[in-house]
This record gives C-alpha cells, sequence and structure tokens, in this order.
C-alpha cells in the first residue's frame, strides 16, 4: 500500500472576509451580495497544502471539489496553479438553502464516485465556525474521520494522527485509509504559485457536475431536503469599549467630559506671546524640536 | 436604508418594538383633572404617527403622598382606565407600542398640592423642594408596593403594552439605592442588598400584578453626579442585581437628580449625545436591553451609538417634541427635512417648570395636535397675493405656512440672509446650536414655494406697488437707544452691536443687565473670551434670573465665574457718565435705596431692552386689504413668540 499513490479528495469551501462589515437584506432575508467579499475558507486551503505536500512527494494524486456557483471557479482555478491535478465544481440551483444534512448528502456522494484514500478540508469556517457537513458525509460513507489535526504520518496501512486534546494537550490517533482529516487553520501556509502556473490554470479544466452526474434525487438536496429551514438573519450584539468610572470628586461637567473623552485627556496648548518676530522665533524653535524641519547648514 | 440599526426591530420582554427610537417620559402638564387628557392623546398619538417604535408616557404618580407637580395622573385611582384605553387605542393604531411610567417621587416634592407630608426613606429634605419628608415607616413601605401593584393592574388595563418604573433622578426608589438620601438602620439601609430591598419590592409587586408575559423595566440614573452619590461602577453593580432577579425586561437610563438638574436634562451647553458613555458602561454588564436619552437629537448620531454597541435603544424626547416625524424623515432620508432640537429648554423644560402646559421654541402645535398637528393645514380657499416683509423666524413661519397652503407669497429681508436677530443671537458664546433654527425653517421656505427676496430695503410705496391683497408686517425690533441716562454717550453699546462685532472696545467692560437672559450673559462671555475684564450690573437678585427655568444659570454663571467676570446684584442704574476711558455707572440699591457709583470703565455695553420696529407698518395701516403684524414688530418678545405668531398668521389668512 505504501508505494501506491494515495487518492486524496481536497474540499474548497467558501467564506466572507471578516474583515469587510456584513449588511442585512431587507428584515434579514439574507447577507446582501454587493459589498462582500468573498475568499477561499484559509484553513480549507492549508488542508489543500497538506494534500500537496504529498503530491510534491510522489505519492499522491490530489483531486478538488468545491459546491456553489460558477464565482467559485476562480477558488478552483487556485487550486489548479498550485498543483491540484484534478478540480470539480458542484453545483446546479436546487441546492440552494441546503442546511448541513443537505450538504453532506452531496459530499457523501461525491465521495463515493471519486473513492478517494484521503478526505481533507479545514477543521473550521473563518466566518461560521464549525461546519458539521464534511463530518457528516464521512460518517454517511462509514469512513472514520478526526478533527482538529495538526500532523499526519503514514504507516502501514493506516495513519498516524496528531490532534488536539482536551485542555491544550495533544492526543495521537491511529487510523485505518480510507479517512477524512480536518486540519487545524495556520499549520501550512498555502503556497504561492507561479505566474506561469497562474497562466495555465486560466485553461485548466474546472469539471462541472450537476444533479446528473450526482446522481442524486432533488428532494434530498437544498432547501426541499433540508431538516433546519433559514427563519430570519439578524447582527449580533455589538460589545461596546469599556467605560471607567471618573473620579466622583469632580465637578459633575468636568466628570461627563471625562465619560466623553473616555478618559483621554487633550494635550494643552501653548500661548507664546510678543512681537510678531518673537512669536515667529517661538514657532520655528518648536517645530525644529518636533523633527519637522530637514537638518540644514545655518 | 441609511439606518439599519435604528430601524431594527428589538424585543422587550414579550413585545416587539418596531424601531429603536423611544419617546421618553417627561412632564407635559396637559392631564385635566389627575386624569388622562384628550390632548394627551394626540400628543402621544403625534409621536407614535411621526414613527417613533415606542412611547413612554410621563410619570404616572401611584401614590397619594406623591403630588409633585399639580397635573400628574394619578394612576392608582381606577376611573384613568378608560381614558387610557382611547390614548392606547390611538397610538396603537399607528403601529408604536405605549408602555406607561409609574412613579414616586419620594423626597423630591413637597406636600403643598397633596396637603399630605412627603415620603422618603430618611428624613433628608431634597435640595430643590426643601422640604423634610416622613422616615418611612415598614407599613408605609408595603403601602408603596401595593400601590405599586394597583397602578400596574390600571396600566394594563389600559390597554399599555408594558410598564416603566421611575428609578431614576426623581423617585424614591433612588433615594432609597442612594446613600445620600438613606440613612437607615434597619434592612432597607446600609448595604447595597438592604438599600435595594424596597426598590425589589416595588419590583416584585409590579411583576405579580401583571404577570411575566407583560413587558416591565425600570429606569435607573445612572450616576447621581455628585460625590457621595451613586456613580457608575455602582450603578452597574445595582443595575446587574435588578438583572437578576430575573423580573425585569429592559433598563431604561436617566442621568443626575435634583443637585444637578441642569444635567437631567441638558442644555444647549452640555454637549450632544452626553449620557452615551454611561449608557454602554452599564450595558457592559448586562443582556438586558439598555436605553440611552440625552441630546441625541439626529439619526446620524443614533445610529452610531447603535452600532458600537454602547447602547439598544435610543431614547429621544426633546428631539421629537421638536420634530415628531424625525423617525419619518430619518427612515426615508429626508434629513434635510428634520426640524433638530437646539436644547434651547424654553418651552419643554421652561415651561413645564413654571407649571405651564409643555411648549416648544420651534414647535407651536405641540400640545395642539388636534388642531394643529400634521395633517391639519388646508388648502387656502382663495390665492391670495402675501407680502412678508422680514425674514427672521416670525416672517419665515409666516411665508412658509401661507406657501403650503396654495398662497402666493413674497418674502422681502433687508440682510442677504434669512434668521433676523436669530443670526445676531447666534454668536453669543455657547449660543451657537441657536442658529439651528433658521437652519430647519430656511430650506422649508424655499419648499413651500415662497419667493425670498433678499438684500431689499422695502419701503411703503415699493409694497403698495406690488398690490397684494395681504401684508405681514414681521420687521422685528432693535435695542432701545436711550434706555437710561447717558446712554447716547460715548463708548456706549449694546449687545447686539457688540455680538456683530462692530464697536471697538476697552479693556475694562461694564455690562448692563436688564435681561437676565442670554442676551446678556452669553454677550458678557463673549467679551470675557476676548480676554476683557466684565463687570455685570443687574437690577435682578442675581446675574441671569431668566436663565433656572432652562437649566443654563449653574453653567453659564460657573463659565463667568472662571472667566473672571464679577457681578453686582439689586441695583436700578440711572446714570451713565464719564468719558471714554473713564466711564461711570450710578445708580442705587433697590432694596437699601443707597446711591452707588461703579467705575472707571473703558467701555459700557447694555442689555436695556429693545424698541420696536413698526413704522412700515403704520405706513401701510389703512392702505392694504389685510394688514397684519407679528413678532418682535408687535412687542419685543423672544423667538417662541415670534415662531408662534407667524404659524398662526400663515394658517389664518
Amino acid at each position: 500500500m505504501s508505494n501506491s499513490k494515495l487518492n486524496i479528495l481536497v474540499l474548497l469551501r467558501e467564506v466572507c472576509d471578516p474583515r469587510t462589515p456584513v449588511r442585512l437584506m431587507e428584515k434579514g432575508a439574507g447577507i446582501r451580495d454587493k459589498e462582500v467579499r468573498r475568499i477561499p475558507n484559509p484553513a480549507d486551503l492549508g488542508a489543500l497544502e497538506q494534500a500537496l505536500g504529498f503530491r510534491d512527494a510522489g505519492s499522491a494524486q490530489v483531486t478538488v471539489v468545491a459546491v456553489g456557483p460558477k464565482r467559485l471557479d476562480d477558488s478552483l482555478r487556485l487550486a489548479l496553479s498550485m498543483g491540484a491535478d484534478r478540480v470539480i465544481r458542484i453545483w446546479d440551483g436546487g441546492l440552494k438553502g441546503g442546511d448541513a444534512v443537505a450538504e453532506a448528502r452531496v459530499l457523501s456522494r461525491a465521495i463515493e464516485i471519486l473513492k478517494p484514500d484521503l478526505f481533507f478540508c479545514g477543521n473550521r469556517l473563518l466566518d461560521r465556525g464549525s461546519d458539521p457537513a464534511p463530518a457528516v458525509a464521512a460518517a454517511a460513507r462509514g469512513i472514520p474521520y478526526v478533527t482538529a489535526a495538526l500532523s499526519l504520518a503514514r504507516f502501514e496501512g493506516g495513519l498516524e494522527i496528531l490532534r488536539k486534546g482536551d485542555k491544550g494537550a495533544r492526543l495521537k490517533v491511529a487510523t485505518s485509509i480510507p479517512c477524512a482529516v480536518f486540519f487545524e487553520d495556520g499549520l501550512r501556509d498555502p503556497r504561492y504559485p507561479s505566474q506561469d502556473a497562474l497562466m495555465r490554470s486560466v485553461e485548466g479544466k474546472v469539471e462541472s457536475w450537476g444533479l446528473p452526474e450526482l446522481g442524486l434525487p432533488f428532494w434530498e438536496l437544498g432547501g426541499t431536503g433540508a431538516l433546519l429551514q433559514e427563519a430570519e438573519y439578524g447582527l449580533p450584539r455589538p460589545n461596546p469599549l469599556r467605560v471607567t468610572t471618573p473620579d466622583a470628586n469632580l465637578p459633575a461637567y468636568e466628570r461627563i467630559l471625562a465619560l466623553l473623552s473616555g478618559g483621554i485627556k487633550a494635550r494643552e496648548g501653548k500661548m507664546h506671546t510678543g512681537s510678531v518676530e518673537d512669536v515667529a522665533d517661538g514657532l520655528f524653535r518648536i517645530i525644529k524640536a518636533e523633527g519637522l524641519l530637514p537638518e540644514t547648514q545655518g | 436604508m441609511m439606518f439599519q440599526h435604528l430601524f431594527s426591530p428589538l424585543k422587550l420582554g414579550s413585545v416587539e418594538v418596531k424601531n429603536r427610537i423611544s419617546f421618553q417620559p417627561h412632564l407635559t402638564n396637559l392631564a385635566v383633572k389627575n386624569l388622562p387628557s384628550e390632548r394627551q392623546m394626540y400628543y402621544w398619538g403625534e409621536r407614535a404617527k411621526g414613527g417613533a417604535g415606542l412611547i413612554i408616557t410621563e410619570e404616572l404618580t401611584v401614590h397619594p403622598t406623591d403630588m409633585a407637580y399639580e397635573k400628574l395622573i394619578d394612576v392608582y385611582h381606577a376611573e384613568v382606565v378608560p381614558g387610557f384605553r382611547k390614548v392606547t387605542d390611538y397610538v396603537h393604531q399607528f403601529d408604536a407600542k405605549i408602555f406607561a411610567q409609574l412613579n414616586h417621587n419620594g423626597q423630591q416634592g413637597d406636600g403643598s398640592i397633596s396637603r399630605l407630608p412627603v415620603w422618603a426613606p430618611s428624613p433628608i429634605p431634597d435640595v430643590l423642594f426643601r422640604e423634610t419628608p416622613k422616615e418611612m415607616e415598614h407599613e408605609d413601605i408595603e403601602e408603596v408596593a401595593r400601590y405599586f401593584a394597583l397602578s400596574a393592574v390600571h396600566v394594563r388595563e389600559g390597554g399599555f403594552d408594558g410598564i416603566e418604573l421611575q428609578f431614576g433622578h426623581s423617585s424614591l426608589a433612588r433615594q432609597f439605592l442612594s446613600p445620600l438620601t438613606n440613612f437607615r438602620s434597619d434592612e432597607y439601609g446600609g448595604s447595597l442588598e438592604n438599600r435595594m430591598r424596597a426598590p425589589l419590592k416595588f419590583i416584585s409587586a409590579v411583576r405579580k400584578a401583571v404577570g411575566a408575559d407583560f413587558p416591565v423595566g425600570i429606569r435607573m440614573c445612572a450616576d447621581e453626579m455628585i460625590p457621595g452619590g451613586l456613580d457608575l461602577a455602582q450603578v452597574q453593580e445595582i443595575c446587574a442585581r435588578f438583572e437578576a432577579s430575573g423580573l425585569i425586561d429592559f433598563m431604561d437610563l436617566s442621568i443626575a437628580t435634583f443637585y444637578n438638574l441642569y444635567l437631567v436634562e441638558g442644555s444647549m451647553h452640555t454637549p450632544l449625545g452626553y449620557t452615551i458613555p454611561l449608557a454602554a458602561g452599564v450595558r457592559e454588564r448586562l443582556k438586558l436591553p439598555v436605553f440611552c436619552t440625552g441630546r441625541i437629537n439626529d439619526p446620524v448620531m443614533a445610529e452610531k451609538v447603535l452600532a458600537g454597541g454602547q447602547a439598544d435603544m435610543i431614547g429621544m424626547c426633546r428631539a421629537l417634541i421638536c420634530d415628531p416625524f424625525l423617525p419619518k424623515k430619518a427612515q426615508e432620508g429626508r434629513l434635510e427635512d428634520i426640524r433638530y432640537c437646539i436644547a434651547c429648554n424654553q418651552g419643554c423644560i421652561g415651561r413645564i417648570g413654571m407649571n405651564k402646559s409643555l411648549g416648544c421654541v420651534q414647535n407651536p402645535a405641540i400640545g395642539r395636535e388636534k388642531e394643529w398637528g400634521e395633517g391639519t393645514l388646508e388648502r387656502a380657499a382663495v390665492k391670495k397675493k402675501v407680502t412678508v416683509v422680514g425674514g427672521g423666524p416670525a416672517g419665515m413661519w409666516a411665508a412658509k405656512m401661507a406657501g403650503r397652503r396654495g398662497h402666493d407669497v413674497t418674502l422681502y429681508d433687508r440682510n442677504e440672509t434669512l434668521g433676523g436677530q436669530v443670526r445676531t443671537a447666534m454668536k453669543g458664546t455657547g449660543r451657537d446650536e441657536f442658529g439651528v433654527i433658521i437652519r430647519n425653517e430656511k430650506e422649508q421656505v424655499d419648499k413651500a414655494g415662497v419667493r425670498v427676496k433678499l438684500g431689499a430695503e422695502v419701503t411703503a410705496g415699493q409694497v403698495l406697488a406690488d398690490k397684494p391683497e395681504v401684508v405681514i408686517v414681521a420687521t422685528g425690533s432693535v435695542p432701545k437707544e436711550h434706555p437710561v441716562g447717558g446712554a447716547d454717550g460715548p463708548s456706549v453699546y449694546n449687545v447686539w452691536q457688540v455680538l456683530d462685532g462692530k464697536p471697538e472696545l476697552g479693556q475694562k467692560v461694564c455690562l448692563i443687565d436688564y435681561d437676565g437672559h442670554h442676551r446678556a450673559t452669553a454677550t458678557a462671555e463673549f467679551l470675557a473670551d476676548q480676554g476683557k475684564t466684565v463687570h455685570m450690573i443687574t437690577s435682578s437678585l442675581f446675574i441671569g434670573a431668566e436663565l433656572g427655568p432652562t437649566q443654563d444659570l449653574y453653567l453659564t454663571r460657573q463659565r463667568l465665574l472662571q472667566k473672571g467676570t464679577t457681578f453686582t446684584p439689586d441695583i436700578a442704574v440711572m446714570e451713565i457718565g464719564g468719558e471714554t476711558g473713564a466711564k461711570t455707572v450710578k445708580g442705587f440699591n433697590v432694596y437699601s435705596n443707597v446711591w452707588e457709583e461703579w467705575g472707571p470703565f473703558d467701555s459700557i455695553v447694555l442689555a436695556m431692552g429693545q424698541r420696536v420696529e413698526e413704522a412700515l407698518y403704520k405706513e401701510l395701516k389703512g392702505k392694504v386689504k389685510e394688514l397684519y403684524r407679528i413678532g418682535d414688530s408687535v412687542a419685543p418678545r423672544k423667538v417662541d413668540m415670534a415662531i408662534w405668531e407667524g404659524h398662526r398668521v400663515g394658517r389664518e389668512i
């Protein structure tokens, strides 16, 4: 087994870049697409990098799969340029509005078709945190899955995986192949593809699978197949900056000012009086002392 | 939408409020025979119509020993229920919620109206009312709790959506909580746990009476702002304990007490949104929705407070007194149409403090929404040609109202901009926000289709040449030329000249204050800010005698003193003498009748009254079909009357 090439399937999911503010649609119907920046989930890219590590050693073939609309082709082309052998985008209008269970059905079917030895993805999503779909899919296929993985080593007939245990401890687990491994974020920086690879990926083939390719009935998928229905989006209650109680012996008005300034005191201004020459001289000295003038002779 | 936080719904217990704007409790003096009145129904209803999600009524008195103000509603009488039904039905048709505020003022009142002793935790008189209260016995505390519960039942039967208990700046509950007013040695005083016992009793009595599904919240004083009183850190702890009781659904906040009433209802001299950090501080510790009130007169600021997580609900009080339709205008993005409150405090706080009905300088329709509210303005039956002379507040309002009714209106002003005397008054120190009055109306005058002709000093002949059917004279007033002997001498100026920056004044200035209002004090400060030494002489008992009711007195005097201004009260000024550089003021003490002389001063500034500008009116009299005279040109008064008369004549012609 150790001599045969591993067939690794990597799941690439997209997330909203949390650095741009989120705006909601009218009546919380969803998140506004406008102004939202979507990026590949960093932990998934990390998982892809793990897979590509094996490929670099000549011991693996890497397939990347993404579930979502056309715009995900960009992420898949990135995977191609990083070195993936095959990329597949699965989408159908009927997949919209699915919950984790409905999504897991799609992933499970993909695993069934592609028969990978290893199924990789990130442990958490950057924006929403945990995503149970990959684990549910693995369970549905009856293959073991390891969450919060930190590193893995291959041995005869299986894998030894170091994962996070309770209270910061590390736990080693052994598993047979096939299995699913969900990596922690930040273990490896995803490689930066070369310009040539990027250009090649533009021409590269992104396979597109729909319901016929999956061979799944529509009623098991998307909103119709979901056990949970989306009700309404809202924004969480933000936490204000900490407020410190001002000195109770200050006059009330000064306490108000202290509260409003957040305890920051403005620097006091300096008065320079005298003749125009004196004032100009004073100003010149200040500007010089502040280092705002270039050093010159004289 | 521009204000996505402001117009998102909020759950207060079992009730969902459609947006984050609450019209906060305040006295209206509109109740009749201590029962809810029709005027109140229209008053609160107008704010609901204007888009506020929540209306909280004025304090309703829960017990006979609390009659701090003559026109409070006695909610402990079952008689209030039918009236409240009408009020709540009316408000509900606008998709707003309405809560009732229950209060016992404790020692912050006196027995002159109730003819009963006032009750308090300890026999400590309030600083404002100065009546020593009766120290409450245990059965008194039980009785107040029972009355709170009884009142709550009436509130629920009256169709309200919830209850707010006033534990804030003026309340018996706060007097129990505060170490400044609670000196008891029994289980109701001493430790925080003991001090919270009576307020918790009131809350649980109310909760028991209304059931678990009815929203009940409290209004806490976020900081008493006086040494020895409750400060933010202590209030955070108290609020957390109230929350932990599981009996309340929201936390409304107020600030200060009667020791510093000028902070309870901050005037133009306090910063906008001056209580926001306190709300943020309380909210840090709570899961419950927290309200923030205090000079948030602008939806942009409100949105920022919500987005920044400093509060969950924006309390607007004066902002909606001034413009009931602020929420709707904000939602529709019509910010240019919002009439912003300037916190002049003359109508809302000044009038209430003097036991008059609620007023607003900028909103003459207040308390008369039935006759003058939104939708009552009818198009004129006959379109008339109207000429308005004078573009001060009176003229602007007359032109605007007439224009809206479809008249053909021309507004003349001799200056290059509209605003009249407001443009001068706003130059006084700390009075710049007064100028917002002009900003608020200027655009509305244009939108009403009024032709505005500026820089036009019109004569009677020119007015008549246009052949108008109606002429409205709003030519205002000017300072009296000769209010006292020697006023025509050298180096004597009036306040308007000084604020307009025309005369060059000397270092030592004496300001004669027969005004008692900002005209004098803001000018004195204006001069002090220029580094001048200012001495003020007044016939009143003190400088700023008119500034008490509007809560401007404290900070005005504080700043004047800090800037080295000196005062001489009780003086009738009779003669100004001397030459430039050695001016003198002669007068006598109105009580002792002893004559005195002050000086030498470099310059004298007079705030000694105005006289009407009525020449045009007199010339036109008898020559026009309909001739009206409004505002200061009738008799020099304040801007509230100018707007009132402008509004009225604009409606009537």
